[in-house]
């Protein structure tokens, strides 16, 4: 048990911190969440483009595919401290640099990893990615997706639709999960593949959902004879399932879920400075003990969120993957303490606290409000805290299925 | 950054587990609470001969000289079978102080004995009032004659009544803040004028009041400097604090494999209980209050091995663990049924020692303001 990260690390937080004031507006808005997709997309990229020169954007990689071979501990804190400066850019759309690049790195032919890595690893357009495996009717029951890939020749050719898909719009590529063996007497998850598919291919097309906030980061898209090459279909056809199952584990990762915690700390320390500056009966709010004592509470949940993020960037350099109950229980616990800060800094702001960014007597920049909206999202994506509580309990503790 | 524990440290684990298997089973736990000295002379001489009691006492004052780290995996197994006995209150609260504080000369006093197991020791500290604030200190101890006359009383001094040496934080003087003049004395059990009863607690835990009436001590029984005990007492409450929660960790890690086990064994509706979502969910539940727990102390356990400023640490172990420890008691007697709730079960012993320890050595309050405190409010 040894949590000491090395000085060199440290100093690379230096070295962030320099950039995300030089390159950002000082009025950089920032409210967590993935938030990215909505921004001036040509700025985004115009910033990954500039991480990508310096190896921020995926450090850990080999250096043959873009990377600086650094330790995933290490490149979890570089990640870590861009996040906590809100600096765009970083997640190459909805899993480029999270989940979607450790998986081709994990599964994936020489040469996907040849021709799909590099760009990310550089913050180019073409390294920009979404991830598609929900659709309308299947969402907990993933096994029971109905987007067809039908092989012809040295093709599928992919029908259906996707939903939920977050960076839709800005990807290049589409890490979609598609059905390949429609018999109904085989198990449903035994009958599935994984795809990549070209966004600007013919036969896409993409519908934004608007969400609670205001935003569309997240889109329906739709394939009507969608070409693919045999060439993007990743490991073996009809094991589809068992890919994605450690692709949700790295998204469930330190890496993966990293960004929230990072924004956390940053929104706490905020909450702390208004505290501080704020009066309530004549005093600061920092000394009423009601405040202390939920912030204090705060501070505690922050930690843990951090120390599993740490934890799951360690068990993935000691062991090349991120045990499935590790990773569900980073995952329940990040995204129900989320919710918990979120709540806690919209009770300290009081009446303050719903105020949009731009209205008179916003506070903290608005940033509240809109948080917690975002907030309780990561609750129900990537996978239920439903599902994950049940991996917890019959993979973590032997429990058994219930008979259905 | 490394997450697992040295090879070492994995067989004291497991050497300690297998030794309390044998030798601490329920029934033990359970004869102990109605005894009067509330632990077997035999188990606690095996303990002697293990090397645990000098586990983390320097080596030329007769221990191993192993740190804090490796003390808690003992601490943890310890408390996972609620090993009765004074082996808490005078390795850890007796033992540090004296560590932190004491001259050579008192060191080769006291801690080869306790590392041959032929010294019990304990602290006192709280006071009627039952306040965790220094200003609560009133226990008096006056200059008289090159002595010290101590008076007061002390409540919640665990097995005051088997021990040899009471470490007592009395107020020798009034400053202008309420943390000057504090002095720890190691007082003589068996001194006149020093009177024990033992309490009658929840977890038939050997707490005892402590009266002193007038009761002498010589000046070479300060530990430590006179009139500045209390950074010595804040220093080790939090190591204190930490062993603490690492006994609390080993009950509650204890009471999820209870409750997972009577899950998987108990069926109705014919299948097993744990096979329904709300049973599986709460185990679940339990499970993540375990696992943080344990990154909390490893990391509390690990800063106060490396000497690192530890008090920010030790106090968000301390009030998450008070509170995930009765979390996870209450979620097994849920899932227990009307099974939990009897005396013959066993999983109200967890219960009874979750929720008194919840208290010792600071609550979750106490603990969430130091942690306030810390980050600058």
């Amino acid at each position: 048990m040894d949590f000491y990260i090395s000085e060199k690390t440290e100093a690379l937080r230096k070295e962030i911190a320099e950039f995300a004031r030089k390159e950002l507006p000082e009025d950089w808005y920032y409210p967590g969440g993935l938030y990215d997709f909505s921004r001036d997309w040509d700025f985004v990229m115009e910033i990954a483009k500039k991480l990508g020169q310096r190896g921020w954007i995926a450090s850990s990689w080999p250096k043959e595919y873009g990377g600086c071979g650094a330790s995933i501990p290490e490149d979890f804190v570089i990640h870590d401290e861009m996040q906590y400066w809100g600096i765009p850019g970083t997640t190459m759309g909805a899993g480029g640099s999270g989940w979607i690049g450790q998986s081709i790195l994990a599964f994936g032919t020489e040469e996907q990893k040849r021709k799909y890595l590099p760009p990310i690893a550089a913050g180019e357009p073409d390294g920009v990615w979404c991830t598609a495996y929900s659709e309308p009717d299947s969402g907990t029951d993933l096994p029971s997706l109905k987007t067809e890939a039908v092989r012809v020749g040295d093709e599928y050719i992919v029908n259906g639709e996707k939903t939920w898909i977050t960076a839709a719009h800005r990807a290049r590529w589409c890490w979609c999960l598609v059905r390949t063996n429609i018999d109904p007497t085989i198990p449903k998850h035994r009958g599935l593949t994984l795809l990549i598919i070209d966004m600007k291919s013919q036969g896409i097309s993409i519908q934004p959902i608007v969400d609670v906030v205001g935003n569309s980061e997240l889109s329906q898209v739709f394939f009507h004879d969608v070409h693919v090459p045999v060439a993007n279909r990743v490991g073996e056809e009809n094991r589809g399932w068992y890919y994605v199952a450690q692709a949700l584990n790295f998204e469930r990762s330190g890496i993966g879920i990293g960004k929230n915690v990072a924004f956390i700390r940053r929104f706490f320390e905020k909450i702390v400075s208004f505290a501080k500056e704020t009066k309530y009966r004549g005093e600061p709010l920092s000394k009423n003990p009601i405040v202390r004592n939920k912030l204090a509470k705060l501070e505690i949940e922050i930690e843990i969120a951090r120390t599993y993020c740490y934890k799951t960037a360690w068990l993935l350099e000691a062991q090349g993957q991120v045990p499935l109950v590790d990773a569900a229980i980073a995952k329940v616990l990040v995204s129900e303490i989320l919710v918990r800060v979120a709540i806690t800094g919209m009770e300290i702001l009081g009446q303050y606290a719903q105020l949009r960014k731009d209205s008179k007597w916003a506070k903290l920049n608005g940033i509240a409000q809109h948080f917690y909206l975002q907030s309780y999202a990561i609750k129900v994506g990537g996978g239920t805290n439903e599902i994950e509580r049940d991996v917890i309990a019959r993979v973590g503790m032997g429990l058994p299925r219930s008979r259905r | 950054m490394d997450f697992g524990f040295t090879e070492e440290q994995e067989m004291l684990r497991m050497e300690c587990r297998k030794f309390l298997e044998r030798e601490c089973p329920t029934s033990l736990v359970r004869k102990m609470e109605k005894d009067e000295r509330g632990y077997p002379i035999q188990l606690w001489r095996k303990m002697a001969d293990l090397a645990w009691m000098g586990l983390m006492i320097p080596k030329e004052y007769g221990g191993s000289g192993r740190s804090f780290q490796d003390m808690t995996i003992l601490l943890e197994e310890m408390g996972q079978v609620l090993l009765p006995g004074p082996f808490f209150s005078t390795v850890i609260l007796g033992v540090l102080p004296i560590l932190a504080a004491g001259t050579d000369e008192q060191k080769q006093e006291f801690l080869p004995q306790v590392a041959k197991g032929e010294l019990i020791l304990t602290l006192a500290l709280t006071e009627p009032n039952a306040s965790y604030e220094v200003a609560a200190i009133r226990t008096s101890a006056v200059r008289n004659n090159g002595e010290f006359l101590i008076n007061g009383t002390k409540l919640f001094v665990p097995n005051a009544h088997i021990a040899d040496h009471i470490l007592c934080v009395t107020r020798t003087s009034d400053g202008p803040t309420p943390q000057e003049g504090i002095t720890i004395f190691a007082v003589k059990a068996s001194s006149p004028g020093l009177v024990v009863n033992m309490l009658d607690t929840m977890a038939d835990d050997k707490q005892c009041e402590v009266v002193f009436d007038n009761v002498k001590v010589p000046m070479g029984s300060v530990i430590g400097q006179l009139n500045q005990g209390w950074e010595v007492v804040e220093k080790v409450l939090a190591e204190i604090s930490v062993g603490q929660c690492a006994l609390m960790l080993g009950g509650a890690q204890r009471v999820l494999e209870m409750t997972a086990e009577y899950a998987k064994k108990r069926v109705q509706f014919s299948q097993p209980i744990g096979a329904f979502q709300a049973t599986a969910h709460r185990t679940a539940d339990q499970m993540i209050d375990v696992d943080v727990s344990k990154h909390l102390v490893y990391q509390a356990a690990y800063r106060i091995s490396e000497g690192l400023s530890c008090s920010r640490e030790a106090s968000i172990a301390k009030a998450w663990v008070n509170e995930a420890y009765q979390r996870v008691c209450l979620e097994a007697h849920q899932t227990h049924g009307a099974l939990g709730y009897t005396a013959d079960y066993g999983l109200g012993l967890y219960t009874r020692r979750a929720n008194a320890w919840k208290f010792s050595f600071g609550d979750t309050d106490f603990h969430l303001e130091v942690v306030a405190r810390e980050r600058g409010l």
